[in-house]
C-alpha cells in the first residue's frame, strides 16, 4: 500500500528497510503490478518487461539500505529504479537500431517519455491510494475542471475542507513521486 | 479561466503535481498483473546470489534419504510468522493429547493459486510419545482434474523461517483428511511447520514447490 500522507511510513516500508525477508514478497504484492505495467508500456508485452521487473526488485532488495522513507515512498523508489533500468534498455535498443539502419522508424519511447510515463503512472497510483473524499475532490478539480467553490457545492462540503483536502492530497502524491526523481 | 490554480500551486512542487494530474490518461492508471512465475524467478535470484539471508535449500545438507528437497523456486519461500518454537516435552505423555496446533494459511504471493480458498487446522497429538498430525476443519481444493494429489509435509525452518528440510506425512483425502503419523525419527520440535502441497502424479516424490497452505505449530 502506498502511504496515505506525506512523510508517513507504512509497515511494508519499515520492514523493507530493516531487511525483513517477508517484506520483499509484501513489496512485490503491493507494487509488482505497477512496476511491471510500467515496464510493459515502455518495452512492450514481451519477456523484456518481465526481465526488467525482475532486475528492479532484485536490485531494490540488494540496495534496500539506500531506501530512505523520509525522502519518498517505496513505490516511488522502485519506480525510480525502474526508470533507470528502462532508460538503459531504451538507449541500448537505440544503439542497435542505429546500427541496423539509420533510416528505420524506431517505435520505442525516447528517454524523457519513459521518465514522464513513470511519473504519470506513479501519480495515478498515488491518487488511487488517497482517502476516497480527497480522491473525489481532486478528480473533480483536475479531471472535471471545476473550481473549488463548484466542488464544495457539488459535494456539500465546506470550501475550507475542499481546499485542505486538495492540499493534503497533492502533498501525499508529491511524496510518492519524490523518491522516483 | 485558470481557477484551478487556487489549489496548491503556491507551494513549490505541488504545481508540478497539478500539471501531471491534468495530463493523466486512462493508460496511466491501467495496471497489468505480472506473469505467473515472475515472483519465483525474483526469489530464486535473491536466494542464489547472496542478496539476502535466504538460502536455497538445495545448497544445504539434506538430513536423510527420506527428506525431499524443495525445488529452487520454493527454496526461498519465506515462512511467515515462524518464531515460536514449540516446546513439546515428555511431561505430556497422556494418551492422545493435543500438544500443539497450527492455523494453516494461504500465501497469495508464494503459493499455488489453486489454494486461494483453502483453509485448515492441524493439531499435533502426542499418544504416549508417538506423534500424529490431525487435520481438521479443512477446506481443500479438488486437484484430481490436474492429475495431482494433495500431500502433507512437516518442514524444519531455519532461524529466518526458510525451509531447511522436510518430511512427507502422506497424501491427503481432501474430503476426509484424518490422521497422519509423524515418523518416529522426526522431532516435531524441529519440524514444526505444517505444509500442504499439490503434487502432480509424475513419479517425483520430492516437494513440487506448489504449496497451498502452511503454518507453524504453536503450543496448545
Amino acid at each position: 500500500m502506498l502511504t496515505q500522507a506525506s512523510g508517513e511510513v507504512d509497515a511494508v516500508e519499515e520492514a523493507f528497510l530493516r531487511g525483513d525477508e517477508s517484506s520483499l514478497p509484501a513489496a512485490y504484492a503491493a507494487h509488482g503490478s505497477l512496476v511491471y505495467s510500467f515496464c510493459r508500456r515502455a518495452l512492450g508485452a514481451d519477456d523484456r518487461a518481465s526481465d526488467v521487473t525482475q532486475e528492479v526488485f532484485v536490485s531494490a532488495w540488494r540496495a534496500r539500505a539506500q531506501f530512505d522513507p523520509s525522502k519518498g515512498s517505496l513505490a516511488g523508489w522502485l519506480m525510480g529504479i525502474a526508470k533507470h533500468r528502462l532508460i538503459d534498455h531504451v538507449r541500448s535498443e537505440k544503439r542497435h537500431s542505429d546500427r541496423r539502419s539509420s533510416s528505420a522508424v524506431i517505435d520505442i519511447p525516447v528517454e524523457s517519455e519513459v521518465d514522464q510515463m513513470g511519473d504519470r503512472m506513479l501519480v495515478a497510483e498515488a491518487l488511487r491510494s488517497l482517502p476516497e473524499r480527497s480522491r473525489t475532490i481532486i478528480e473533480l478539480v483536475y479531471f472535471g475542471d471545476l473550481t473549488h467553490s463548484q466542488v464544495a457545492e457539488r459535494t456539500s462540503l465546506p470550501l475550507g475542507t475542499v481546499k485542505s483536502d486538495i492540499r493534503r492530497g497533492l502533498a501525499s502524491i508529491r511524496h510518492q513521486l519524490e523518491a522516483s526523481q | 479561466m485558470n481557477q484551478q490554480h487556487d489549489a496548491g500551486s503556491q507551494e513549490p512542487g505541488l504545481a508540478e503535481i497539478e500539471v501531471i494530474l491534468r495530463e493523466l490518461s486512462d493508460a496511466d492508471a491501467e495496471l497489468v498483473a505480472p506473469p505467473a512465475g515472475l515472483w519465483d524467478r525474483i526469489q530464486t535470484e535473491v536466494a542464489t546470489s547472496g542478496g539476502s539471508n535466504v538460502v536455497a535449500l538445495d545448497r544445504r545438507r539434506r538430513i536423510s534419504l527420506r527428506m525431499a528437497s524443495l525445488g529452487a523456486a520454493a527454496a526461498a519461500v519465506v515462512v511467515i510468522a515462524v518464531g515460536s518454537v514449540v516446546l513439546l516435552s515428555q511431561r505430556d505423555a497422556r494418551s492422545g493429547t493435543v500438544v500443539a496446533s497450527a492455523q494453516l494459511a494461504y500465501d497469495p504471493v508464494n503459493f499455488d493459486a489453486l489454494g486461494a480458498d483453502s483453509s485448515a487446522t492441524a493439531s499435533l497429538v502426542n499418544d504416549n510419545g508417538a506423534f500424529t498430525i490431525n487435520l481438521d476443519e479443512s477446506r481443500l481444493p479438488d486437484v484430481a482434474a490436474e492429475a495431482a494429489d494433495l500431500e502433507l509435509w512437516l518442514i524444519e525452518p531455519d532461524a529466518q523461517g526458510n525451509p531447511v528440510a522436510l518430511v512427507s506425512l502422506g497424501l491427503i483425502d481432501r474430503l476426509e483428511p484424518g490422521v497422519f503419523t509423524v515418523p518416529a525419527d522426526y522431532d516435531p520440535d524441529v519440524f514444526y511447520v505444517v505444509d500442504i502441497s499439490i503434487e502432480p502424479r509424475d513419479g517425483d516424490a520430492t516437494h513440487s514447490a506448489r504449496s497451498i497452505l502452511r503454518g507453524p505449530l504453536t503450543e496448545a
